[in-house]
């Protein structure tokens, strides 16, 4: 499209007071970081050199495993086809065949993505101006634990002497960025918590199917009653879980009526697309390869990947938060900091990102102290060592010999060492 | 007539399902947010609630031969086996390598989800009120454009609403007809003139059946306003494909592009259907060789078909010459010149199970107009004809018996209510 052909307009402004405040918006620090992976991925064979990306939660350990059984389905897409439901016009908010797999498809609506499913439920429930919704999981690992309930509380009168009004309270189970999974008693003192304040609750459960220890998972679904049903809403999408953060799925599951009707009429702005909802219901019509091959061999994976990375964190006096599920560990980087503060916090990930790692810093998940980076695990073994390298060069406080020792090891091993990194080591050996 | 809702509620295997009763009952603190209750309590638009109807009792010549026919949704079924023999082959060639890569959105064109989202998204930038110039009478429309756009705007700015978008579609629904260059022209320096954006929803560019020339915006030399014109299409109606959810969004206003782009996360198009249409995309061989033609020329087969079918049973359609659509003349055919005798027509079609789409939900100014889409089988036009029949109130007995013998004696599956009243009239 070509311009030139008319009077200059007034200087009208293009954009609503709306549209601009959208417009300025700035990436977060993890949209950042990723939008630099992504300009620079490092590849073994084409770019060595690239940034090794543990920033992004994915899940790339089965990815095998899921590009067969798609594959399959892809055949099977072939027969459907002539059906035409899979190209034309389907149900609004998924249709019956996919969330028949699901759970009670009377109440679920899949759209396109759980930041979709989110995004309606905020508009839905709360007003502009006013309403904040409250993910009350981001605090310090151990305070919010065992602390839980005063620290909700001093929260939501922060809120209130604020001016803003708390309406939804968000738990992450198994939580993001700590990878804990909630105890069954403290889910239910969250929901009893909840209900006494009126709050909704948002129960994101993405990561249900990525526990990876033996630690019982309980989700908000298995509980024989819940304090307030009407205000318990479910979330979950393929993107942790399957490893298809791509297939752009999410779930909501509500037995709120007036929920329901007002997310349905949204979701025609948020729609999945036929033939993805036909693939996905014949890998979950599929139990059997769901509970022999993938579930298992999913769990192996994680926690093998797992196991290494904490022991080589270990290995350089990085220690972890103990976790069972997600794809990520929450690592203590406190003593490697010039000062207690963010701004240091900043600095190290920036260096970090320098010597072509990406992790993510706390501060991005509103940490209220800094110093805690979360690595995620769940991608290939190389992956793993080379963020071990990186962090072995930056290691202020290791003895010498210790650096060395573990300098020589990589160097015996057939890792592809970016050039710079082999350099810097080999002045340490 | 109630549209059905889901169809009940059989709890998946082995799935638990949340149940309340453990806790104190609430005070009665509203569930939903101002916002929420109004959206909650939007009903189904005329178009929505027929084609829910639809959903629930589709026609198919072997399973369900006494369903309702649909001419009322716009989607384009004629080119299906041309479809599906070239995305089965993309299918097959996919990697699933996109299932990890969350593709993010970029340069001047970028993928979105489907265009009425790419119509909210658009929306939401530019304050209250979009106004869709063209749904209107379309002889008003055509000739008078300029006088009718302008009192329009001055209508609207009276009842204190600014307007800030003009949406124009091309070619028209539901008219079907093309905006000649000039028009086109004209109305983007309207736009220009009064500070409006121009949404240009070019979705049915590439179904354009007779030899008409359509000119798209793309194509102008130069725009009196680049950075207030946007150009919008889809893969739903010239591909067949309305269930694969994907819109694009083209414009050189880099403001609104930033905007489009925070919000593109909540609207996402999946790696591996990106994919696939990538491959069909770069076929150009196949595009231009075969799809293209062979699509042209069966929409206008289609076209021929409804409209001399509906000529013969008196009623005149628009000229039209894109879409899958024609904007037929049903005024004769009402009690009285009223949009609730229009909509009572409606409602004894459908009761016919024959599916139509009034003016009304076209925002039509005059009552007795209806969109009838063809770009179906060819049993679907012979049944709409034969419905259309059977309500005719003015045609001659004689010219009624000679049409339903034809009927009678083709192969078409006739439901059997139908065939009883036909039976009664020969």
């Amino acid at each position: 499209m070509s311009g030139g052909g008319g009077v200059p307009a007034r200087p009208v402004p293009a954009l609503s007071a709306r549209g601009a405040r959208i417009a300025a918006g700035v990436p977060g620090l993890l949209d950042g970081g990723f939008a630099l992976y992504v300009a620079d991925p490092f590849d073994r064979e084409r770019n060595p050199e690239g940034v090794v990306n543990l920033g992004t939660s994915e899940n790339r350990l089965c990815f095998d495993l899921i590009e067969e059984r798609v594959t399959l389905c892809m055949i099977v897409v072939v027969v459907w086809l002539p059906h035409s439901s899979v190209l034309n016009l389907n149900h609004r908010g998924g249709g019956v065949s996919v969330k028949e797999h699901l759970f009670c498809f009377f109440q679920i609506t899949v759209m396109n993505g759980c930041c979709a499913v989110f995004a309606t439920l905020s508009t839905v429930l709360c007003d502009p101006g006013g309403d904040f919704p409250w993910k009350g999981t981001v605090c310090s690992c151990c305070i919010l634990q065992l602390q839980f309930g005063v620290t909700a509380v001093s929260h939501c009168w922060f809120f209130f002497f604020q001016g803003i009004r708390v309406r939804v309270l968000v738990l992450i189970n198994p939580n993001n960025p700590l990878g804990d999974i909630y105890p069954a008693q403290l889910l239910k003192e969250c929901l009893e918590f909840a209900h006494r304040h009126e709050l909704h609750v948002i129960m994101d459960e993405i990561y249900m199917l990525s526990v990876y220890d033996d630690t019982t998972f309980t989700s908000v679904l298995s509980l024989d009653s819940l304090p307030d049903l009407e205000r318990t809403h479910f979330m979950w999408g393929f993107s942790k879980d399957f490893g298809m953060s791509g297939i752009r799925v999410g779930v909501l599951y509500t037995r709120n009526h007036e929920i329901q009707k007002a997310v349905n009429q949204l979701a025609v702005f948020h729609s999945c697309p036929g033939p993805v909802q036909h693939i996905l219901t014949q890998v979950l019509k599929d139990r059997d390869w769901l509970d022999n091959v993938f579930f298992p061999t999913n769990k192996k994976r994680l926690k093998e990947a797992q196991n290494l990375l904490v022991d080589g964190l270990a290995d350089i006096g990085i220690p972890v938060l103990k976790s069972s599920g997600g794809l990520f560990v929450w690592a203590d980087f406190r003593k490697f900091l010039k000062s207690q503060t963010f701004e240091a916090e900043l600095e190290l990930w920036q260096k970090l990102l320098d010597k072509k790692l990406l992790i993510s810093p706390g501060k991005a998940f509103y940490c209220h102290e800094p110093g805690w980076f979360r690595l995620v695990f769940s991608d290939s073994v190389d992956k793993i060592y080379l963020c071990k390298l990186v962090l072995l060069l930056i290691h202020h406080v290791v003895a010498c010999k210790l650096w060395k020792t573990l300098a020589l090891q990589i160097m015996c091993s057939n890792l592809p060492i970016p050039s710079q990194l082999a350099r810097a080591l080999l002045a340490l050996v």
